[in-house]
């Protein structure tokens, strides 16, 4: 109350001040927010352009190419997303993707929810060991030829546990650290009170507090999603069968393949790894900023 | 006060201590078993369980030899290390000079109240959300030399002088990733930035603005020493970035030409699953893993330190 009531005579002054200075201050700042608009519109163009340039070229025929470098396509070669989806095996890649994305989501939401749960909420002596041990080692990176030769020797070279498993294990610490803050703010009464009325620790977790951590489990849940999602390195070494790519895997194989010769079928497939992506972060995009800033805003 | 509890307690009867006591709730155990077990067999088994491979040659299929500390002795007669690690430095130190500053303007550019600053805020964000592999392959076209974008611009504005071959010539297809990397992150940045502007009471500007101290000395003397603590932030994210980068160079010229845009990752990568010189690859990933957790913790503290501070 008493903030507005500065600000606002505050800003009476600033106006009053305004009025006695003149017509110069008022045109410095619309001159300022021309000169920011402009700055943000280059800078958004530089943005957007080269994903409208994406899909336009991924329209085009053959010959546009050289002729037609920034417009839109004369004409629309749905043929162009035939092909690449057909020779790229983007269908295959599309479902693993969705698959290994989706698993590694759940299975970090499940096992990091517990554990948090375990070490704030229960009374757990080593709870902190736990969450301490996570927390330090987790910036550790893992070297990439022990994980590697680990996951052959598990016989797990060209399946979804040799993608899933690593991700999990590399997910769940940042996790387990977002859902303690969060439900370290979750009164425990609400749990005491759940308990007395007969609720065991499982079902008090399931039926009162999953419930309520639906803003933590969405910043988990996208961040997992995301960086699962446009993982390179791990397919790369762990895949080998066309079939079993994931889509950042399948994009460049096919660029390999026919980027010297079929670029519009290249750009067919950027967009098909792009489009859905870039729509649900449209659709969301709150959760989704959010979501990906959380480790660097919250931490 | 002490004497009487321990005198109290040495008369409560064994049988009624030895339940309270004794009985430990395997619940809390349990609910933290899975994830231990995932972190520790997939994360810590590796993290240590791989260091005897350091000490073999071993190609993946003829059964290993152990050399000792060979490998160790032999990355100081590689070539290639100072020449990636030069590289790393650079694009390191490029990305989170280049990152900050426009991350930084952008964000103070949508500080102040502007019509469609939600946009500018969402689309400016967008390749945080693109596969490094989208990003990397669509750039490689629009850096093409005979038909991308960037030279057909020049050649449409007249400034033919301009044009590059900005993959392809060694001296500025590092440069050219700097400016892909950071078109990916910069958004990513701002947005930290602007929470940590939000921080910042609007009264301090306007005190500030009463006294008639122009916008410069505003930002000098307000901005820049309140958004310290976001700018640390966002440089240890940026840095760590840098020193892990792979799949940009690796996607839009494996390391080339003339190794001018080999970082360390790549060099490991290609020793590794190019040459198939396991063990000498597996010594340096465990160098460099020590150099990445070290900055991880100047990370870490810097972090922490902020969470003190609010």
């Amino acid at each position: 109350m008493s903030n507005t009531t500065t600000s606002s005579i505050a800003s009476q002054q600033a106006s009053r001040i305004g009025r006695a200075f003149g017509s110069s201050i008022r045109t410095e700042q619309m001159l300022v927010r021309i000169a920011s608009h402009a700055i943000l519109i280059v800078l958004t163009l530089l943005i957007l352009y080269p994903l409208v340039w994406m899909v336009f070229e991924s329209f085009k025929t053959g010959g546009e190419f050289s002729t037609n470098v920034w417009g839109p396509p004369q004409s629309l070669q749905w043929v162009n997303y035939v092909d690449a989806w057909n020779t790229g095996k983007l269908g295959y890649a599309l479902v693993n993707s969705t698959i290994v994305s989706l698993s590694v989501v759940v299975l970090v939401i499940v096992c990091a929810g517990l554990a948090a749960y375990a070490i704030t909420k229960m009374r757990f002596r080593y709870g902190p060991a736990v969450f301490f041990f996570l927390i330090f080692t987790m910036s550790a990176p893992v070297p990439i030829i022990p994980l590697y030769a680990m996951l052959v020797a598990l016989h797990l070279t060209d399946t979804y546990g040799a993608l899933i498993l690593p991700a999990v294990a590399g997910g769940i610490p940042f996790s387990v650290f977002m859902f303690r803050a969060y439900f370290l703010s979750l009164p425990s009464e609400l749990i005491e009170s759940a308990k007395v009325d007969g609720c065991t620790d499982l079902s008090a977790f399931l039926r009162i507090v999953v419930p309520i951590s639906g803003p933590a489990i969405a910043t988990v849940a996208i961040l997992q999603f995301i960086g699962t999602w446009n993982e390179y390195f791990l397919p790369l070494i762990m895949i080998r069968t066309p079939e079993m790519r994931t889509i950042p895997l399948a994009i460049q194989a096919f660029f390999y393949q026919w980027g010297r010769t079929e670029w519009q079928q290249v750009f067919a497939a950027l967009s098909i790894g792009t489009i859905p992506m870039v729509v649900l972060y449209y659709l969301m995009q709150r959760q989704f900023i959010q979501g990906l800033t959380a480790g660097a805003i919250k931490a | 006060m002490a004497t009487v509890t321990t005198g109290l307690r040495k008369r409560v009867p064994d049988s009624v201590k030895k339940p309270t006591r004794r009985r430990t709730n395997l619940a809390p155990f349990l609910f933290v078993l899975p994830a231990v077990l995932f972190y520790f067999v997939f994360k810590i088994v590796p993290m240590f369980g791989g260091l005897p491979l350091a000490f073999l040659r071993w190609d993946g299929i003829e059964p290993p030899v152990f050399v000792g500390v060979d490998n160790f002795t032999r990355m100081f007669e590689d070539e290639l290390i100072p020449l990636a690690l030069g590289n790393n430095i650079k694009y390191a130190a490029g990305t989170v000079i280049m990152k900050t500053a426009l991350s930084l303007f952008t964000a103070l550019l949508l500080n102040q109240a502007l019509r469609g600053r939600g946009f500018y805020r969402t689309t400016l964000f967008t390749p945080v959300v693109m596969s490094f592999v989208v990003v990397g392959l669509l750039w490689t076209w629009i850096f093409n030399a005979q038909i991308g974008l960037v030279n057909s611009l020049m050649h449409a504005l007249g400034l033919d002088f301009l044009i590059q071959d900005w993959l392809g010539d060694p001296h500025i297809s590092l440069p050219s990733m700097l400016v892909v990397d950071t078109w990916r992150w910069y958004g990513f940045h701002m947005v930290i930035f602007l929470a940590g502007l939000q921080t910042i009471p609007i009264e301090l500007y306007e005190a500030a603005r009463m006294d008639g101290a122009s916008r410069w000395r505003q930002f000098a003397n307000i901005t820049l020493p309140l958004l310290k603590p976001v700018l640390l932030v966002n440089v240890t994210f940026a840095l760590l970035g840098g020193f892990n980068a792979f799949d940009i160079p690796y996607i839009m010229t494996e390391g080339g030409p003339a190794n001018s845009t080999l970082v360390m990752a790549l060099h490991i990568y290609i020793r590794g699953f190019k040459f198939y010189k396991f063990g000498y690859a597996t010594a340096m990933s465990y160098v460099w893993a020590v150099f990445i957790t070290i900055l991880s913790i100047i990370q870490f503290r810097v972090l922490s330190r902020n969470t003190d501070n609010n």
